[in-house]
């Protein structure tokens, strides 16, 4: 049974020591981020910047400690399946509400 | 049961059930089995994100208003903790895979105590939105009466901008907080935050917090009402999951004290540890979406 | 000679045991882990609420019998119509095939010896019985009156009726079937016999695989609208309700997010079992293979595109409702390849008239209406006529009951020799399934011609120019009801009388027919090698049919 722990044998404490430091850092850069006004860029940039970060976070989080990085295909895919499908719910969702006042798509 | 009879036949490996044929389609089998779980999971909590969507697209304003009453200094430490906690969980797995039994029971244990101080956070954060009137269900806050004192369980940071902040501003002392029948209430910040971002609001924002052309505070406290609503029952539920989640630990650390795990076998550990992190993510999420909008340029 | 070799081959041997026969105490059964066990007791539970669905199906043909509301109260109409749905699509449609006829049989077509997570398929048994007992208590205690859709504002602030206690029920039903997708998608990915590959897989198990899909991306989501929903009730705040600030098309998005997708849950597990039973009784080997496999996943996946026109009058965008509307048309076009194909199967092919096979001939006639009619109700422009009427109702029976329904009796009729080991009365299988074909088009076709005229659903009365049709429909019904009684009379008398069916009655090559029947609790007494394609009637599939045949008509004429 010992050919299927060469997978985990990419993980050693430093490393992993190494995933919670960009995790810290990534939620003090997440808070601080919120304080500075960035909407002068465009509307809603502070939101896309947290949300961005937070991406980041899950990626590692998942990539690493939930050990998806060395997983098989299936793994993969039902993950990304799942981001897939809540963009299908959100987009879907939205497309009705954005479309419905004022503005280019005004009837 | 008869049905069981074969499995002590042909008894390969402790913990090999009797339909695989062999260890590694078992282990192949049930991380599958986790993840499809894990991917319903990602949709039940995608409804609430669904809905906070909408609500936040149609009412930026009453969302941001809504979030500096939440204390960011708490979520944040949140956050924090639940990372450690993470981290102890990928290291009770590293262990577990290496049959380390006591630093297996010892992180753990870490896990637990971590997963109990974020539960014990939400308490104080929870008991303070009691006590400030922001539990959006009239009635279930705090009954205040004039001339009693709101208790303050949060820290004011330096640079934290907050809406106790803003009450202990001059001005403050002629509004005394009185809340006899427990409502949910706004403050006068909230409207002042309105009223500055008069010109940019949207069409659904203008029908949704004006009577008509005067700013209606009660139309206004109802849709940062949703904002709580939102913000009770997404918490609400994640800290439901945590609740599952320390029950698991317990097992797990039964499992592990009674040396259950090896090299060989370890994939509830493993399993339980892809939960936990999974509980962690819904959190990243909810910490940047709840807690920090219009921190700072809104005051 | 060589006859007695053969008869003697076939001389009674000592009875082996089987799934039934192993155990028999109470506990035996409640405490299983056996999928055939699990089957055998879903089969139970779900035949009795659709008896009970049934019943207010009956009550509600009796009242629209005349122009009046007589027989019942509007109010007691809407709990009639409203427990109706609920009981038929959550009880009985969206866990008929894929709990009893995939549980028993998903495992026996890939040759392994159970699924792969055998105690979560009893859970989701528990949860189907727990989610069940607190709806039927809530239907006791007074029902509900909101419509299975339990569109807000009906289910907040005008329902003073047991919203909370049927929504918790259809909550906990709702992770019976995610745990049962659960568990089918993983049995198919690991639990595979060797040489059994994707594309040798019965096209059954690609109909459940693409079912277990959409079970588990959509059923969480109504399970949070319904939490949600509910929560809003006890705390009188929320975001659903219109009088406090909520936002009802927001509701209805959520609830078609899943919805929609979930009436592939009721069509798909049919369609996989209609495509075993042309391929078999048409003796030739599915036209179409892939097409028909990557078909159900393209429905199940295109199935989440569409949910916005059951929505194109709530108050949705008009150009959301252009893209809802043009994706509907798309979602037509992989049942079509499957019509397609069924039909190129049938030709040339030496077709059996069994009782499965008129089921699946059923199937194919009525489908094709509820299909065609379904691209109406997605017209955008056309659904403004047709929205609410009868049409919508005539419609989705003819998908649901002409195709679920009718696919799921014929897969019970095909395999009931294997789930059993006993054949049933063919003659009255015939007559049965040819009732229930007359009797259900009956009842429905008058509806689509009642909805063009304009006559709403819902309501407990109608203009008395409509009654002619109406009494068409329900005549129907009393002719589809019979039809649907005969087989729970003549199946559970095969039980006591019937003769013993053999392992392998209609002489097939499916991995299913290769073990004993009823089978034994691992289904294969070694696990099974696989080497031929799915379908295979030639020499390949390693079975001599011919020859079985042959050694069959010897032993009948003796």
């Amino acid at each position: 049974m010992s050919d299927n722990h060469d997978e985990h044998q990419h993980m050693n404490i430093p490393k992993y020591l190494g995933i919670f430091g960009i995790l810290v850092v990534g939620t003090i850069a997440t808070y601080f981020a919120a304080t500075i006004d960035m909407d002068w860029i465009f509307p809603g940039a502070n939101t896309l910047v947290a949300l961005i970060i937070a991406f980041t976070k899950m990626s590692f989080v998942m990539l690493f400690f939930m050990h998806v990085y060395w997983s098989s295909k299936l793994i993969w895919l039902s993950a990304i399946a799942s981001f897939f499908w809540l963009a299908i719910m959100f987009a879907f969702t939205m497309q009705d509400y954005v479309t419905r006042g004022t503005g280019i798509f005004s009837v | 049961m008869a049905s069981h009879a074969d499995t002590h036949e042909h008894y390969h490996q402790p913990g090999l059930q009797h339909q695989f044929e062999d260890m590694k389609q078992q282990e192949e089998s049930v991380s599958i089995g986790m993840w499809l779980f894990l991917v319903q999971e990602i949709m039940f909590f995608g409804g609430l994100f669904t809905v906070y969507l909408v609500f936040r697209s149609k009412f930026p304003i009453a969302f941001a208003a809504g979030s500096n009453h939440l204390d960011a200094f708490w979520g944040g430490l949140n956050t924090l903790v639940l990372i450690v906690s993470s981290l102890t969980m990928a290291l009770t797995v590293y262990y577990a895979q290496r049959g380390n039994r006591n630093m297996q029971v010892i992180m753990i244990v870490l896990t637990m105590l971590f997963g109990a101080t974020f539960l014990g956070v939400k308490a104080i954060e929870y008991t303070d939105k009691y006590n400030h009137g922001t539990i959006p269900v009239d009635g279930w806050n705090k009954k205040t009466k004039k001339g009693e004192k709101p208790e303050h369980a949060s820290i004011v940071l330096p640079f934290e901008t907050k809406v106790s902040a803003a009450e202990a501003k001059p001005g403050a002392e002629e509004h005394p907080y009185v809340n006899e029948r427990g409502v949910f209430q706004i403050t006068e910040h909230d409207l002042e935050l309105v009223a500055q971002e008069k010109d940019t609001l949207t069409e659904s924002e203008r029908i949704g917090y004006y009577s008509g052309d005067v700013l209606d505070p009660a139309k206004f406290r109802d849709k940062i009402r949703i904002f709580f609503w939102i913000y009770f029952v997404m918490t609400g539920l994640h800290a439901l999951h945590m609740i599952i989640g320390l029950g698991l630990m317990a097992w797990l650390l039964w499992k592990a004290w009674t040396n259950t795990f090896s090299a060989d076998y370890y994939m509830p550990v493993e399993m339980s540890g892809l939960y936990w992190h999974f509980v962690d993510i819904v959190w990243i999420f909810l910490f940047p979406l709840l807690y920090l909008l219009g921190r700072h340029f809104l005051h | 000679m060589q006859n007695a070799d053969v008869i003697g081959a076939d001389f009674p041997k000592e009875p082996k045991v089987n799934y039934l026969t192993n155990g028999t105490t109470l506990k035996s059964w409640l405490l299983t882990k056996d999928h055939k066990r699990i089957a055998i007791m879903y089969l139970i539970s779900v035949s009795v609420f659709f008896f009970m669905g049934g019943l207010y199906a009956s009550a509600i043909r009796l009242e629209l019998l005349t122009p009046e509301s007589d027989l019942m109260q509007s109010g007691t109409y809407n709990k009639a119509f409203t427990q109706h749905g609920i009981l038929m699509i959550f009880f009985f449609l969206i866990p008929s095939i894929p709990a009893i006829l995939g549980n028993f049989l998903l495992p026996i077509m890939i040759g392994a010896k159970d699924l792969a997570l055998p105690r979560v398929n009893l859970l989701s048994l528990y949860l189907y019985w727990i989610g069940g007992a607190l709806t039927l208590f809530s239907l006791m205690q007074g029902g509900v009156d909101t419509g299975w859709t339990f569109y807000t504002p009906y289910s907040t602030t005008f329902s003073n009726t047991f919203v909370m206690a049927v929504g918790l029920g259809i909550f906990i039903n709702g992770f019976s079937s995610i745990l049962t997708g659960l568990n089918f998608i993983v049995t198919v990915h690991t639990m595979r016999a060797p040489g059994m590959t994707w594309f040798r897989l019965p096209l059954f198990v690609w109909a459940q695989y693409a079912t277990s899909l959409v079970m588990i991306l959509g059923t969480p989501v109504i399970a949070i609208t319904i939490l949600l929903l509910a929560i809003e009730r006890v705390a009188r705040v929320g975001i659903f309700d219109p009088s406090i600030g909520g936002d009802p098309i927001l509701f209805q998005h959520l609830f078609w997010f899943y919805s929609h997708p979930a009436v592939y849950i009721m069509i798909l597990p049919g369609m996989g079992v209609i495509s075993e039973l042309i391929s078999n009784f048409s003796r030739k080997k599915i036209f179409g293979y892939e097409f028909i496999a990557f078909s159900s996943i393209a429905i199940a996946v295109f199935g989440f595109l569409v949910w916005g026109h059951h929505m194109f009058v709530s108050g949705q965008s008009i150009y959301a409702g252009l893209v809802f509307s043009f994706l509907t048309m798309v979602v037509a076009v992989p049942s079509a390849i499957k019509m397609f194909n069924w039909t190129a199967t049938l030709y040339k092919g030496s077709i059996l008239w069994d009782t499965p096979m008129l089921y699946a001939i059923g199937f194919m006639g009525l489908f094709l209406i509820g299909g065609l009619t379904g691209l109406f109700l997605g017209s955008m422009g056309l659904v403004v006529h047709l929205t609410d009427t009868y049409f919508v109702v005539a419609h989705f029976h003819y998908v649901m009951v002409g195709g679920q329904v009718i696919a799921y009796l014929g897969g019970i009729h095909y395999w009931w020799p294997k789930m059993t080991g006993k054949m049933y009365s063919e003659f009255w299988g015939k007559i049965s399934a040819m009732l229930v074909f007359i009797g259900f088009n009956l009842t429905f076709f008058p509806q689509f011609i009642l909805g063009y005229q304009g006559m709403p659903r819902r309501y407990a009365s109608y203009p008395e120019e409509l009654q002619v049709l109406n009494i068409f429909s329900t005549a129907g019904a009393s002719v589809l009801g019979v039809g649907l009684l005969m087989p729970v009379v003549y199946l559970m008398h095969s039980l006591f009388y019937g003769k013993d069916a053999g392992d392998n009655p209609w002489m097939l090559p499916g991995l299913e027919w290769r073990t004993s029947s009823p089978p034994p609790t691992e289904n294969f007494e070694t696990t099974p090698i696989v080497t031929w394609e799915a379908y295979e009637f030639g020499e390949e599939s390693g079975l001599d049919l011919e020859e079985a045949k042959r050694r069959e008509a010897i032993t009948t004429v003796r």
